[in-house]
């Protein structure tokens, strides 16, 4: 009976392993890559990187561009969390905390957008930023964003003030609170777990958005991230070796960030799903 | 009321108003310098009975949208469970499996383009060396491996999320029911299909809809990684939209509009109705 549950328990343990090649293996890959030329790789696509080509890392980085791609990056990310952290928070406590008529209607509003398709507001949006001269701009697109992370953001939010107990809240009125010491006093530091969740799942949903910036930017000094590793995929599309150090300083800073909040990222990836 | 005004003014510019304008649209002929001209419901007759693209588009969608839900969740589900049976390093296998969900489809799309690759490409490299040669394949070049192709990386990417919300749902179950279960002598397999599936049925259902949502949206990885072809093959419902919008040069932001309306409308017609046959009283959980 022992021995047998020690044959089954390495099965699993072997499969189990298997797997982990298949979902890190490519990672790997191309990190190894990314050391090697293109010369090297097209002898041996899987040779190990020895000599290591360092200086494959400065020559990417300068020469496409990717100081700029990676400024309007955290601009836009930065902008954008901010705005829906500060915005989210205050929908989400109004929503949960005053009963007014109209309420579930908003909330059951903001919800259903969740379920959209992206193309059934896009092309509005592309036509609504040409009017406003927002087309082809940062800010054009951190607003976008804002809009398009808003219902997720109170939704999780909502779901976690709802359940902050009432007596606080009476006790602070009692205290002669006005409604906005409530929110800046009370809510927001209870709530900070709740936020930090948001502001996780926010970062890494606009950091790596792809089909809004590649239609509202034009501009290569405005390109975020993902587009610029498109561009750099594109001038580089012979070059393997190249292409992979672009993609690995692109994939870098969120493993760096994986390797110390790992927990807290799961966490907020997954806060939508569960509850 | 004034803590929804900012959030509910963005909700209103950015996205009522653009739907709103997306249904005008698809009513009119919609060109740059020149006024709009009201067309009635042309577009919607050419799209559901002559546009060929985009019932192509509307089948693809819909097999990713359906195959790669049930491949997500039945993989992340045997993950977790495997995870759950106390295995050693089980906190390693957790995080490396999660991994993929954190990085960008652009990323993910060019490292697959690469294991597709013909000549040197992982999958043709495993299949030659045990012997296979006759299996070897263009993945991404030839219209019937395509699609599933791209649909074996969305699972890749997705697989470790499923499995992350499969652990905790299995960890908040009430331990005594597995464990009489195991009492009773009952089996793996049969743990997981009588005890464990029917209590963690609200869960799997949620993750499968949610899924679904997700699916139907899918852009970013077909367009770094085949553009919608060969021959149609991997177009989806955004894409088509977005090439007719933005990259074929008709000028015209109707059509295009028009399709998004479809889109929106089959959307929602099957969300509603799964969460209807789902029959779960409970509100849907995102």
């Amino acid at each position: 009976m022992l021995a047998r549950n020690v044959i089954v328990r390495s099965l699993i343990l072997i499969v189990l392993a298997g797997y982990t090649a298949f979902a890190a293996g490519p990672f790997v890959w191309v990190a190894i890559m990314s050391l090697r030329t293109t010369t090297e790789i097209s002898d041996n696509p899987y040779g190990l990187p020895f000599p290591a080509h360092w200086w494959k890392y400065p020559e990417a980085w300068f020469n496409s561009n990717y100081e700029i791609y990676f400024l309007n990056s955290v601009l836009i990310t930065t902008g954008a969390v901010l705005l829906l952290s500060v915005m989210g928070a205050m929908a989400a406590h109004c929503l949960a905390r005053y009963k007014f008529r109209g309420n579930r209607l908003i909330f059951f509003l903001i919800f259903s957008t969740i379920i959209l398709p992206p193309q059934i507001t896009i092309i509005g949006i592309f036509q609504i930023l040409v009017n406003y001269g927002l087309y082809d701009t940062r800010v054009g697109l951190m607003l976008v964003y804002v809009a398009m992370q808003m219902p997720l953001t109170v939704f999780i939010l909502e779901g976690f003030f709802a359940r902050l107990p009432q007596d606080l809240f009476d006790a602070a009125r009692m205290d002669g609170y006005s409604d906005f010491e409530i929110f800046w006093k009370i809510t927001l530091p209870i709530g900070l777990p709740a936020i930090s969740t948001t502001v996780i799942l926010n970062m890494i949903y606009i950091w790596n958005e792809f089909l809004f910036a590649v239609v509202l930017l034009v501009d290569d000094g405005k390109r975020t991230l993902p587009l610029g590793i498109q561009r750099f995929m594109g001038d580089n599309l012979d070059d393997t070796g190249m292409l992979a150090t672009g993609l690995m300083i692109a994939v870098i800073p969120v493993i760096v960030a994986y390797v110390f909040f790992s927990e807290r990222m799961i966490q907020g990836m997954t806060a939508g799903a569960v509850k | 009321m004034t803590f929804l005004l900012p959030a509910f003014i963005f909700y209103l510019l950015f996205t009522a108003y653009p739907i709103i304008k997306t249904f005008y649209n698809s009513v009119h002929l919609i060109q740059p310098n020149a006024s709009d001209e009201f067309v009635g419901l042309s577009y919607y007759f050419d799209i559901l009975f002559d546009d060929r693209i985009f019932s192509n588009a509307l089948v693809n969608t819909f097999i990713w949208a359906t195959a790669a839900p049930i491949i997500d969740v039945a993989l992340g589900l045997i993950l977790a469970t495997a995870l759950y049976s106390k295995i050693p390093f089980a906190r390693f296998f957790r995080l490396a499996w999660f991994t993929p969900v954190l990085i960008s489809y652009v990323v993910v799309g060019v490292i697959w383009m690469w294991i597709y690759n013909y000549d040197w490409g992982v999958v043709n490299t495993l299949l030659r060396t045990v012997g296979l040669d006759a299996w070897t394949e263009v993945w991404l070049g030839n219209p019937s491996t395509a699609l599933w192709s791209l649909i074996l990386v969305d699972a890749w990417k997705w697989v470790g999320f499923h499995m992350v919300v499969c652990l905790a749902a299995l960890h908040s179950l009430p331990s005594e029911v597995i464990e009489a279960a195991e009492l009773d002598n009952c089996g793996w397999f049969d743990k997981l299909v009588y005890i464990k599936i029917p209590m963690l049925k609200t869960t799997l259902v949620n993750l499968l809809i949610l899924a679904f949502i997700g699916k139907m949206k899918i852009f970013d990885l077909v367009w770094i990684m085949t553009k919608g072809g060969p021959l149609w093959s991997t177009e989806t419902l955004a894409t088509y939209t977005y090439k007719r919008a933005f990259q074929w040069d008709t000028f015209n932001l109707g059509y295009p509009s028009a399709i998004a309306v479809v889109s929106f409308g089959i959307v929602l017609v099957l969300v509603l109705s799964m969460s209807w046959l789902s029959r779960s009283r409970e509100r849907l959980e995102y």
